[in-house]
């Protein structure tokens, strides 16, 4: 059965070397809804990602610099791209070779249905 | 605050959950209530009402879990205003172990449901095998094993 996020899942697996998309519960991390290939572990990405995004918040408040729009952690082999809302948040796992431009403007795009 | 253990077994996979998960109590004890590690607690009568409590918290939801789907539920989560009770049942080679963790928002149910599968492989792997011939568990035994294990866990033994 799908949920009324599985669109956004769906439509940001679609982008070429992406491995999963996820809609995780920024104060649980837990999955929402996901869009997963084999072998991606979803539950560990969506409980640490979330963490990591509530800390990159606290963070930029910190600072002064108002709300975060979108964390893009830069791996060796691989990125986690980030954005959310005060409720949820849109995890993207991906390959190096993604075209982040793209999957930035779709995930800030996607980002804007969440509560 | 300090980690404090009963079995020497138990320090390495608890102190590297509570590093991990990031968790401000964790207590780590037998289904009955007889604690085998503990961080977060500075008074031992707080660590015995935890595990009594959590024992007879097990023990109720892993009935209602028998009586809904024919088995014990593993773990239970409650969620407060401020902070989180998390229960675990963890298989050890001896037998089952209760995991009590209590977190806020420093945490999330998403780390410690992470955190507590590599705890439970790290327990597999370092816990002793059952004492076969071991005496059985006695009521007069039972509290003298409780009052032994707390003295033991803030340096009173």
């Amino acid at each position: 059965m799908s949920s009324v996020f599985s669109t956004l899942t769906e439509s940001l697996i679609r982008h070429r070397g992406v491995l999963g998309a996820m809609v995780v519960g920024l104060d649980d991390g837990l999955i929402v809804e996901s869009t997963l290939q084999i072998g991606v572990n979803g539950n560990a990405f969506a409980a640490l990602t979330a963490s990591l995004y509530r800390k990159a918040r606290r963070s930029a408040a910190a600072a002064g610099f108002g709300a975060t729009g979108f964390l893009e952690l830069t791996a060796e082999q691989g990125r986690v791209c980030t954005a959310g809302g005060q409720e949820l948040v849109l995890v993207v796992v991906c390959e190096s070779r993604v075209n982040v431009g793209m999957l930035r403007v779709e995930l800030l795009r996607a980002a804007e249905q969440l509560p | 605050m300090r980690f404090s253990v009963v079995a020497s077994w138990v320090e390495t996979p608890l102190k590297q959950f509570v590093d991990d998960a990031r968790v401000e109590i964790a207590v780590l004890m037998h289904p009955n209530g007889q604690v085998l590690g503990q961080y977060g607690f500075a008074r031992s009568v707080d660590v015995m009402t935890a595990c009594a409590l959590a024992s007879a918290i097990h023990a109720s939801s892993s009935e209602l879990g028998r009586q809904l789907e024919g088995q014990p539920f593993s773990t239970l989560h409650y969620m407060g205003r401020d902070r989180q009770i998390f229960l675990g049942s963890i298989a050890a080679p001896s037998g089952a172990l209760l995991l009590l963790a209590v977190f806020d928002r420093e945490s999330s149910l998403g780390l410690v449901q992470l955190f507590l599968e590599e705890f439970r492989a790290r327990v597999a792997v370092s816990a002793p095998p059952p004492v076969l011939d071991g005496p059985p568990v006695m009521q007069e035994n039972f509290e003298r094993d409780l009052n032994r294990n707390l003295a033991q866990l803030f340096g009173r033994a």
